[in-house]
């Protein structure tokens, strides 16, 4: 077997030591006597990240009956299995960090006390939607995870992120033949495609987040290994000039070339849309949470019928 | 011109190099989905593969995918690319090279009979813990020493 044995228990006198450690490339594993401060600013990130494969999941689901043909209907149904599997190993991870049980963190997010990305308390209202989702804010993710991958100290997430964005890098490939097709359809599709365009935009550029403050823990700690405005950046001079090169307009009025440095501005970014999000006042916000704390209550029979079924061959007694 | 040995040699090195869409590095043809390769002497050829699931959603992407990568190469004329209905694929056709290159990489298991998968990071034995997981051809285990949340690869 290639195994790897996991280290035993690991300690640090102090924080000094700790991010000496880190900086040496360290990895840290679940049993460690890691920071505090470490333990909850990475249990967040993966909570929030856990939040948003769900909430994701439940989108994509609510799509598939809706979706076009049946080429797109299985890329549909793969993306929810995808999502959902995706945030199942995610609450594993987390929840193993004994901060909160898978439960609670479902709790809070049902409530509407943890957050999830941006991308996901707007409504996506027609089939266009659904492609610029795929093609712009997919990239956008993928290419946060990519970034979260690179240098992630924290070994469990690290290992789950591996195969994680493998997986977004299909669903991108999902994105780029779906927004082929819609390309190269009638103009109704076409104009379908930019009305989508002129909703998504910003909300994919900003799922990058604000410029990342100059003490950012996460940079620090080696969860992320990239400032926010690099990856923004970069999606933007990726993705403006392949939209105008198909032939549609971005939707950003103050949007600018330079000759010189060979790069596209997208003008200032109005940030107020993100923040509403993050405290759950985005366009979508309440319907989205109150349908995954249905759905959540909807499968209760499920859950139920499983460890009943677990006791059943515990004890042999039926319940 | 070539010879329809050469030509096979080389279609087959093609066909090596598609990548499963979800295991980058891994190759379509190390998890066994290649079942037949006929390559005539006037350039055309016919590969017929089959899926680890039927639904599989990424069929139509890893078929342009074949199609492409052999349709690149020298002398051949013609290229079909097929899904077969049989035989049903299982895991005992994914060699044992790529089972530990799964393992290493990728931290996912494969399951050979009915035999708890093994934690490719410990080596212990992984219980279920979930029936699916992110695809139909996977199931979430644990690991029962050291924890790890591991995928397990099953027919």
């Amino acid at each position: 077997m290639s195994a790897t044995a996991p280290p035993t228990a690991r300690q640090w006198n102090d924080m000094d030591a700790f991010e000496a450690f880190l900086n040496d490339g360290g990895i840290v594993e679940v049993d460690d006597q890691m920071p505090d401060q470490y333990r909850s600013a990475v249990f967040a990130f993966i909570e929030m990240h856990a939040n948003s494969e769900l909430m994701g999941g439940l989108t994509e689901r609510d799509w598939i009956p809706r979706t076009p043909g049946l080429r797109h209907k299985m890329s549909v149904l793969a993306k929810t299995q995808d999502e959902i599997g995706h945030g199942h190993l995610l609450y594993m991870v987390a929840a193993d960090m004994g901060v909160k049980t898978r439960i609670e963190m479902l709790e809070d997010l049902f409530a509407g006390r943890s957050r999830f990305h941006n991308v996901f308390h707007y409504q996506a209202v027609t089939w266009g939607d659904q492609v610029a989702i795929a093609f712009l804010v997919d990239a956008a993710a993928l290419a946060s995870q990519q970034a979260v991958f690179k240098n992630c100290s924290y070994g469990p997430y690290r290992r789950i992120l591996k195969r994680i964005i493998s997986e977004e890098g299909f669903h991108m490939r999902l994105g780029e033949d779906r927004m082929m097709r819609i390309a190269q359809g009638t103009d109704i599709q076409r104009e379908i495609f930019q009305d989508a365009l002129n909703r998504w935009f910003w909300p994919a550029l900003q799922l990058f987040g604000p410029d990342s403050k100059p003490n950012d823990l996460l940079l620090r700690w080696h969860i992320k290994s990239e400032r926010n405005e690099v990856l923004r950046n970069k999606w933007v001079q990726k993705f403006v000039p392949m939209l105008q090169s198909y032939g549609f307009s971005v939707p950003a009025p103050d949007l600018s070339f330079d000759q010189e440095s060979n790069t596209w501005d997208v003008g200032p970014i109005d940030w107020e849309p993100l923040k509403r999000t993050l405290a759950q006042g985005g366009p979508d916000s309440a319907r989205r949470i109150s349908e995954a704390k249905d759905n959540w209550e909807r499968t209760q029979w499920v859950r139920d019928a499983m460890e009943r079924s677990a006791m059943q061959a515990d004890t042999g007694v039926s319940a | 011109m070539i010879s329809s040995d050469q030509l096979t040699g080389r279609v087959q090195a093609a066909i090596a190099r598609v990548d499963d869409p979800e295991y980058p590095g891994i190759s379509i043809v190390d998890l066994g989905l290649l079942e037949q390769l006929d390559v005539e002497s006037n350039g055309a050829v016919t590969v017929g593969l089959i899926p680890t699931f039927s639904g599989c959603p990424a069929l139509a992407m890893i078929r342009d995918d074949v199609h492409r990568a052999i349709a690149a190469v020298a002398g051949v004329t013609d290229v079909k690319v097929a899904w077969l209905p049989s035989p049903v694929w299982t895991v005992d056709r994914i060699s044992a090279q790529t089972r530990e290159t799964m393992a290493r990489e990728f931290t996912v298991a494969v399951r050979i009979g009915t035999h708890a998968p093994a934690c490719p990071r410990c080596g212990a034995p992984t219980e279920e813990h979930s029936m699916f997981g992110p695809s139909r051809c996977r199931s979430v285990n644990r690991c029962t020493s050291c924890a790890e949340t591991v995928e397990v690869m099953r027919s």
